[in-house]
């Protein structure tokens, strides 16, 4: 038994109302005032501000509910619980691998704890191409230092790990700044093991903060409980028809439940929530649903280091450079943020390239190895229109990303990018994440190598952890799905409050952007409901 | 395997479709409530000892290819239902020596396949421009490596220590 306190087990003990699951079925009928569809970044933030305005709110999360007695910093009992599709989710083609949550605190509990604000430009693009007057820095400010404030988001006074501080050094060589990454988190041990599930309950994640605040005062939390459709009537949402599902996402045998709320919320993540409006058959006049759903692709870099590197050790993604997102305008080419993710031996393997001998070298490096990565900031051009969301025959959802040569050819001067860095940093070999290429041992043979690589889908291996789009805000409604808002352009008594709204992506990990944003609108909805001003605690 | 992307690969796909449709399914299944049949099975151990050679136990490779295949069974039961079902066809396919041969090009039936034939094969999915090729290869090779590298006992020959002691 861990000495570390687990404060969900210890609600759960003192009477949580929490059903679904192992926790006993939930009943056939639930009224609230609020219904919350998911329990990530976005639902968690407004469970705790409508339930602060004394609603009756009840939140319906598809994944199980799991705690810091449960997290062993193990890969092999995270990605099939916690992840979305068993961490598996791929878009239509398979090119794109996607990491995104599914448990109680959605990605909030997986993610690496980086917090940006959603950079100036990104708002002024909004602003200026979807009618978003209100979404302005000094607008957006009050909502983020709530959040930042609930959240304990601050500077990292640790020592980089030396994943990240090479990074520093590589870009500094080159003239390039580097700063420091902000983070969510109370008494962080360093382990390194954030995507797993914090063992320490350090990570101020929905989990350990929101959803607690919200059940404690009566909040009703259903798990492993998938929202098949909201019932409407009309042009209204009335509730939610619920089911019971299995870890891996399966329905099983039970009765549903039918949730009647005065109000929807929509916050099951960018894929999943367009997914619902589409099996609810919401209107969508101007067939925007779904579409526009941005990922951040992200390619890879590896390096090999003569000391030892340890990419598993101490606190992920504390250094980062924006200096290729500001090299060209934010509609021009494609840029990209350089970040230093954290690397455990599942997540390493499937980055490698290649099988058997060629693979078994690089795993052995793996002590020595230094990765980095790119997040390619989509969705600003108008050859950047991100992916749809569609529905497979059994109504789950699948995204269909084409990666088009304009993203591609963002990947590809981004890998010549952390190449150049590693180089810097005095890597021994970089290799990129590419099938066609081998390690390169100077930055003259990786700059002519990459220059000649085929930037194709597959052999190229792209990935996703940012979600983003889908039900996108706008000013007009034939630009957008909800409101500026948040509230849906033709369904009244239904909002939307998570990555789907963002109408390109962030241009940062999106974790702050969408607590401020849930902030304000569920601090709006909760006006709206009740007459009262509430904040976070 | 969507149907969509079968239907890139023309005569060829149209061909393993309607294979497929004839009741290839029901002969020699890959995949059955979630598990690998014995034919499934064939497939992932040979595949395992292709993407694995140099990291499996050289005194002890087929016990570890063994419990490796367990794995990948635990592996797919955590997919969800229409993960399953498209991972089944692709596996299906595979187990048939006419999808073998169609989709691999692989002459020899899995069993039979040398290490080094496997890996041709494999060289041939990975950098092939037909897109089932290119998805086939990313499939078997990443349900290995993570199936494989669950388990602790695996982690020494990367030099990962394990999780630190809270």
């Amino acid at each position: 038994m861990s000495a570390i306190p687990d404060p969900i087990r210890a609600g759960v003990a003192r009477g949580w109302k929490v059903q679904g699951g192992p926790h006993g079925a939930p009943p056939e009928a639930i009224t609230c005032d609020v219904a919350i569809v998911g329990s990530g970044a976005g639902a968690g933030i407004t469970a705790e501000l409508l339930n602060a305005a004394g609603l009756s709110v009840v939140i319906v999360e598809e994944g199980p509910l799991r705690s810091s007695s449960d997290f062993k910093q193990l890969e092999s009992e995270a990605y099939p619980t916690l992840y979305q599709e068993s961490a598996s989710r791929r878009t239509a083609d398979k090119a794109i691998a996607i990491l995104q949550g599914r448990w109680v605190g959605g990605s909030t509990t997986v993610n690496w704890t980086s917090s940006f604000r959603t950079p100036s430009s990104t708002l002024q693009y909004w602003r200026e191409h979807f009618d978003l007057a209100g979404m302005s820095d000094g607008a957006m400010a009050p909502w983020f230092q709530q959040a930042e404030q609930r959240l304990s988001i601050g500077p990292w006074l640790a020592l980089p790990n030396e994943n990240n501080q090479l990074l520093r050094a590589g870009a500094a060589r080159l003239g390039i700044p580097a700063a420091a990454i902000m983070r969510n988190v109370r008494g962080c041990h360093n382990l390194g093991s954030c995507g797993m599930g914090c063992p320490t309950n350090a990570k101020q994640s929905m989990l350990v903060t929101t959803l607690p605040a919200a059940l404690d005062r009566g909040a009703r939390l259903l798990v492993q409980t998938r929202v098949q459709r909201l019932r409407i009537a009309g042009r209204r949402a009335q509730g939610l028809e619920c089911v019971p599902v299995a870890l891996n996402g399966a329905q099983v045998a039970g009765t549903g439940t039918s949730i009647t709320a005065r109000h929807v919320v929509v916050a099951g993540g960018a894929i999943n929530s367009p997914a619902l409006l589409l099996r609810s058959q919401a209107p969508d006049p101007h067939g925007l649903l779904g579409t526009r759903t941005f990922l951040h692709p992200v390619v890879l870099s590896a390096a090999t280091f003569n000391q030892r590197v340890e990419g598993w050790a101490g606190a992920p993604q504390t250094l980062y450079t924006d200096h290729f997102l500001e090299v060209d305008p934010i509609d021009g080419p494609i840029g990209y943020k350089l970040e230093a993710p954290p690397v455990h031996p599942i997540i390493f393997s499937l980055t490698v390239t290649g099988f058997g001998a060629e693979q078994a070298a690089a795993l052995m490096q793996f002590p020595h190895t230094h990765a980095l990565l790119a997040l390619l900031r989509d969705g600003f051009h108008p050859l950047s229109v991100g992916g749809k969301v569609g529905l497979r025959g059994d109504g789950s959802a699948e995204l269909d990303y084409p990666l088009n040569d304009f993203v591609m050819e963002g990947a590809r001067r981004a890998l010549l990018s952390m190449a150049e860095i590693q180089f810097a940093a005095d890597a021994k070999t970089v290799t990129p994440s590419h099938e066609l290429a081998s390690p390169y041992s100077s930055w003259a043979q990786a700059r002519a190598g990459i220059a000649a690589l085929p930037m194709k889908p597959l052999l190229t291996r792209v990935f996703s952890a940012h979600v983003m789009g889908g039900c996108g805000m706008a000013g007009r409604p034939e630009q957008g799905v909800v409101r500026p808002d948040g509230t849906h352009w033709q369904l009244q008594g239904l909002s939307v409050h998570d990555g789907s709204l963002f109408p390109t992506s962030v241009g940062a990990n999106p974790q702050l952007s969408i607590y401020g944003l849930a902030a304000r609108l569920a601090a709006g909805l909760a006006k709206s409901l009740t007459g009262q001003d509430v904040r976070l605690a | 395997m969507q149907r969509r992307t079968l239907l890139q690969l023309g005569v060829v796909g149209a061909t393993l479709v309607s294979l497929a449709g004839a009741g290839l399914a029901l002969t020699r299944s890959g995949l059955r409530d979630g598990s690998l049949t014995a034919a499934g099975r064939e497939v992932f151990a040979a595949v395992a000892r292709a993407v694995l050679d140099g990291a499996l136990p050289t005194a002890t490779a087929a016990a570890a290819v063994q419990d490796h295949l367990l794995r990948v069974d635990a592996t797919i039961a955590s997919f969800p239902p229409a993960m399953q079902a498209e991972l089944g066809q692709l596996i299906t396919l595979l187990a048939s020596s006419p999808g073998r041969l169609l989709l691999t090009g692989l002459q020899p039936d899995w069993p039979d396949a040398s290490t080094p034939q496997v890996q041709a094969m494999l060289q041939g999915l990975r950098v092939s421009t037909l897109p089932l090729r290119l998805q086939t290869f990313h499939a078997l090779r990443d349900i290995t490596n993570a199936a494989y590298f669950a388990d602790a006992d695996t982690w020494s020959v990367m030099g990962y220590p394990g999780p630190r002691a809270v």
